[in-house]
């Protein structure tokens, strides 16, 4: 049991994450078959992983329902909703359109999904501005440039802006093309340094919590 | 062949050496037709204008036409157009085949009136059965090899030579091991010189080693990261405080006393990015202090694979912390793939279960700010550790602590300080100090080369260029 | 409890109310002030423009209906500027929930500019796998869309005449809101397959993408609403951005205010704590 639990996923993790990590030295087209063949895999096996969480879905729901617990109401939606759509989808053939006339999957689709997704992203601007309101405070020196060089940003990155400050368009552009770009740089090598170490840790099996923990 | 006027026949038979001697006769910063013309000029000027001796005037006329006669000589010879020379055709090394390269020398006569032609076509039963036809043309002044992003130890030819990749795709068919003919033509209006047809056939390779400088330095950062991890088991490492984690015993320990749970989200992506498996490690640690606080544990997910994952972490972290009997399948749970669907899903679980510490681990989109925002309206503690750099201004805005970038990996070994983690931070570190001395050696030595017009540099930057 | 603190602790509903406000009055009464076209907008017009006729151009069109009031902008006026070059455009997405908008949306702008579907465009439509696609993509077109959205078989079709994998396009550019995008599109596709590749993003993701842009990696950046705007004052037709700019000015300015509002009660709270600690 330990071997499968253990040592099997270890050495599937060594072999392929050597195998993968020499491929990029490899221009050879069977290299590029085998990464072509494993990227197929994992779509097979993440086609897979979705029954395991619709099941989830279904299960955590269930029990809300079966056990009242509150806002159990918004549980019933969730399974009418989803049966629904599954239904229609099939009805069909899971086309939005079919010679330029809408389908029923594709009514669903245009309004219910896309309104509904455009209101959840447009909340993103009222909340940008209470967040701002809220903690954007010059509190310290450092704060204070940071808040300095935001309101150029937003003044430069709209018309408005230009029209109000002519250089304002100019000093965004060089605090995003130099300032944010240079920084991020710094915060990318060491962001790459941590994922080369995590994953040389993972494929030589320093690294095995992600298998649940545990050090044997 | 194309025809060409008999002046041009004339100036072809000079030596070559001939040309270069006039040329370094003239004015370094004066081209050298301009300058000859108008010396011309100046002679014929004073033969005219000054009232001397007939035999004087006739020496001058006579010079006058030695001169000029000279100057038009030279100015054809550089006229000339010449067939491409020293063209070499072969397979394209450390490629994945399908793909021709040719070289071939600069000429004097690289110009923006001159252009080059490449001409390809399969070899049949003898080299003049295949019809070759033009596949490209471009101007004599580009195509060069110091153009390539290759680094010295795979160039072939000199950097001031013309080098033209031929390749499948785009209009031409090229398959491994079919042997196939290439010739270069100079050509200046409707005058064309071809170089001679070359046979080459191309082959898939290997190994690429244009990319031996990246193999060579993963490999020293995996020995320094090795090295470091033996070391910190001989002797203890300090790091330094990361507030957000010295936060985490306090959020746990809040939620404990209020009664509420906790809520830990481990990103957008699934379990093959590195910050995903970041999150997955520290909701052990995160779930093991829960167990032992008896604290509820909510984790939703966006991805089946990373929930099954972190189901199997979790029920590990409870048996280590001798509470198997609290933990709950459902504690890790699956709501949907879809950004925003999952955005108002932990939104509305934070809204109705008023959750007392919030966990952002992994990588974030847009959906950042709406679960942070919604979290600091219900008062919970809220602490993030993201490698989304775009994201990071958002979760600093809204929650109490934040980690940022590389801390994130970090973090794993911090609550731990289990000698094989302590021993990475110290490798990724040493990693970042020999970048650091490569980027402020690099600068220096870029700068001198620019100074000096000195090409040896080149040599020792090239080892950091990023070559595929 | 004083006036400053009060502010401070304001009910942020009346926050919203401002920026909702902010938001539809400008779209109800247009200002249209001038703007200015930035480099990187120039980027990857300059390099459709300079494209030849029936060369093949792919836009990966990787955003759900959540962007769609930032990229469908860029969307149209990148199409409308492809069509107009007479490019052979190759369309698709690496975003399932986005399959429906982009087809709507190619299938728009082609009827718009009179082109024909398999001859002078195509959309390929969704393939499972993110990132792998474009690998897959890069190995060979056919295998990874045997079929386009409308179902009919890729091989033969006149648009894609010549084209076996991502090695033939001249150009691509995808515009995305997040991951599988246009940092997938550099590592997975240009790096590997050799093409030039442009970006459009919104603008939250925009600062992220610069440092791409600076070194090269990608040829041009469209970020957000203003830089659809860009495009489309670009290729002369003024549309949906051009009209969201005033609205974003506002908004802009909203938030400035707000944060120099917030900053004012904030300095005047500090300053009465310290009196209040000076007189006790």
């Amino acid at each position: 049991m330990i071997f499968l639990r253990r040592q099997l996923p270890l050495l599937i993790t060594m072999i392929t994450g050597l195998v993968f990590a020499g491929q990029y030295y490899v221009p050879h087209p069977a290299s590029e078959q085998v990464l072509t063949s494993a990227t197929k895999w994992m779509q097979i096996i993440g086609g897979f992983a979705l029954v395991l969480g619709v099941t989830s879905l279904f299960h955590v729901h269930a029990a809300k329902i079966r056990r009242k617990e509150a806002g159990w109401g918004y549980s019933v939606v969730l399974y009418a909703g989803m049966l629904g759509t599954i239904a229609v989808g099939f009805w069909a053939n899971g086309k939005e359109s079919v010679e330029g006339v809408s389908t029923a999957f594709g009514w669903v689709y245009n309004f219910m999904m896309v309104p509904l997704q455009g209101t959840m992203f447009a909340i993103l601007a009222f909340f940008i501005a209470s967040a701002a309101y809220r903690s954007f405070r010059a509190r310290s020196r450092e704060a204070a440039v940071l808040l300095i060089a935001a309101v150029i940003v937003m003044m430069g990155r709209v018309p408005l802006g230009e029209y109000l400050i002519p250089m304002s368009g100019d000093l965004s552009q060089w605090i995003l093309n130099v300032l944010n770009a240079s920084v991020r740089r710094a915060i990318l090598i060491g962001v790459s340094l941590g994922t080369v170490a995590l994953s040389l840790k993972i494929i030589f099996g320093v690294e095995r919590s992600y298998l649940g923990g545990g050090k044997e | 062949m194309l025809k060409k006027p008999p002046s041009v026949f004339l100036a072809s038979f000079r030596s070559s050496t001939y040309r270069a001697y006039w040329r370094q006769s003239t004015h370094p910063l004066a081209s050298d037709r301009s300058e000859r013309f108008e010396r011309s000029s100046v002679c014929t000027s004073l033969a005219l204008h000054s009232l001397r001796p007939c035999r004087r005037i006739f020496l001058n006329f006579l010079l006058l036409i030695v001169v000029y006669g000279v100057s038009s000589t030279i100015v054809l010879a550089e006229d000339q157009l010449a067939q491409p020379a020293q063209v070499q055709v072969f397979d394209t090394p450390n490629d994945g085949g399908k793909s021709l390269t040719v070289v071939w020398a600069a000429g004097s006569q690289d110009r923006e009136d001159v252009r080059y032609e490449i001409w390809f076509g399969e070899v049949g039963d003898s080299i003049e059965a295949g019809p070759l036809k033009v596949i490209a043309e471009f101007p004599s002044a580009s195509h060069y090899v110091r153009e390539s992003k290759h680094g010295w130890w795979t160039r072939v030819g000199a950097l001031t030579d013309h080098r033209f990749i031929v390749r499948d795709g785009k209009g031409i068919e090229l398959k491994d091991g079919v042997r196939y003919q290439v010739a270069v033509a100079s050509v200046r209006g409707t005058e064309r010189l071809m170089g001679p047809k070359i046979i080459a056939t191309p082959q898939p390779n290997w190994f690429n080693w244009n990319a031996v400088n990246n193999l060579v330095l993963a490999v020293l950062f995996g020995g320094l990261v090795f090295y470091s991890i033996s070391q910190a088991k001989k002797k203890e490492i300090f790091l330094r405080r990361i507030p957000g984690l010295d936060a985490v015993d306090e959020a746990i320990g809040r939620a404990t006393e209020l009664g509420k749970p906790i809520l830990y989200l481990t990103g957008a992506h699934d379990m093959s990015d590195p910050s995903t498996i970041a999150a997955a490690v520290i909701l052990g640690r995160v779930a093991k202090r829960t167990a032992s606080y008896e604290t509820e544990l909510m984790v939703p997910h966006r991805d089946p694979i990373t929930m099954a994952v972190c189901q199997e972490i979790t029920k590990q972290a409870y048996l280590e912390a001798g509470k198997p009997d609290l933990f709950k399948e459902d504690s890790n749970f699956f709501i949907t793939s879809d950004q925003f669907s999952y955005t108002a899903a932990v939104d509305g679980i934070m809204l109705r279960k008023k959750p007392a510490a919030n966990f952002f681990m992994g990588a974030y989109f847009a959906e950042s700010l709406l679960l942070t925002e919604t979290g600091a309206s219900t008062g919970a503690i809220q602490i993030a550790g993201t490698d989304s750099d775009h994201q990071l201004p958002f979760f600093v805005t809204t929650c109490d602590y934040t980690l940022i970038g590389e801390e994130l990996y970090a973090a794993s070994a911090y609550l731990s300080r289990e000698p094989v983690q302590m021993g990475t931070l110290r490798g990724q570190d040493l990693g970042k100090a020999v970048l650091l001395t490569a980027i402020g050696v690099g600068t220096v030595l870029a700068t001198i080369g620019g100074i000096f017009h000195a090409e040896w540099p080149q040599l020792l930057l090239e080892l950091f260029k990023d070559v595929k | 409890m004083s006036f400053a603190e009060r502010m401070l602790k304001i009910d942020r509903r009346i926050i919203f109310v401002v920026i909702g406000l902010c938001t539809l009055l400008p779209l109800l009464y247009p200002v249209g002030l001038p703007i200015k076209i930035s480099s990187e907008v120039r980027g990857v017009y300059d390099y459709i423009e300079q494209m030849p006729e029936r060369s093949v151009f792919l836009l990966s069109i990787d955003f759900d209906p959540a962007s769609k009031p930032e990229l469908y902008p860029q969307a149209v006026a990148i199409l409308r500027h492809a069509f107009r070059k007479n490019l052979r455009v190759v369309t698709m997405t690496l975003w399932v929930s986005g399959t429906g908008m982009a087809d709507q949306l190619v299938t728009q702008v082609a009827q718009e500019m009179g082109k024909e579907r398999g001859k002078d465009y195509t959309f390929l439509g969704w393939s499972p796998g993110g990132t792998a696609v474009i690998i897959n993509l890069g190995q060979d077109l056919y295998n990874t869309f045997p079929s386009d959205y409308a179902g009919k078989t890729t091989k033969g079709q006149p648009v894609l005449d010549g084209v076996q994998s991502l090695r033939d396009v001249s150009y691509a550019v995808s515009l995305a809101a997040g991951n599988p995008g246009v940092e997938a599109w550099y590592v997975f596709g240009k790096d590997k397959y050799k093409f030039e590749l442009g970006g459009g993003c919104t603008g939250v993701i925009a600062p992220g993408l610069y440092p791409l842009l600076r070194s090269g990696q990608i040829n041009g950046l469209i970020g957000g609403l203003r830089g659809a705007a860009e495009y489309e004052i670009l290729i002369g037709q003024k549309g949906r951005a051009v009209a969201g700019m005033d609205a974003q000015s506002a908004t802009h300015l909203a938030i400035i205010v707000l944060v120099a509002l917030c900053n004012i009660f904030y300095f005047s709270m500090r300053r009465q704590a310290r009196r209040q600690g000076e007189r006790s």
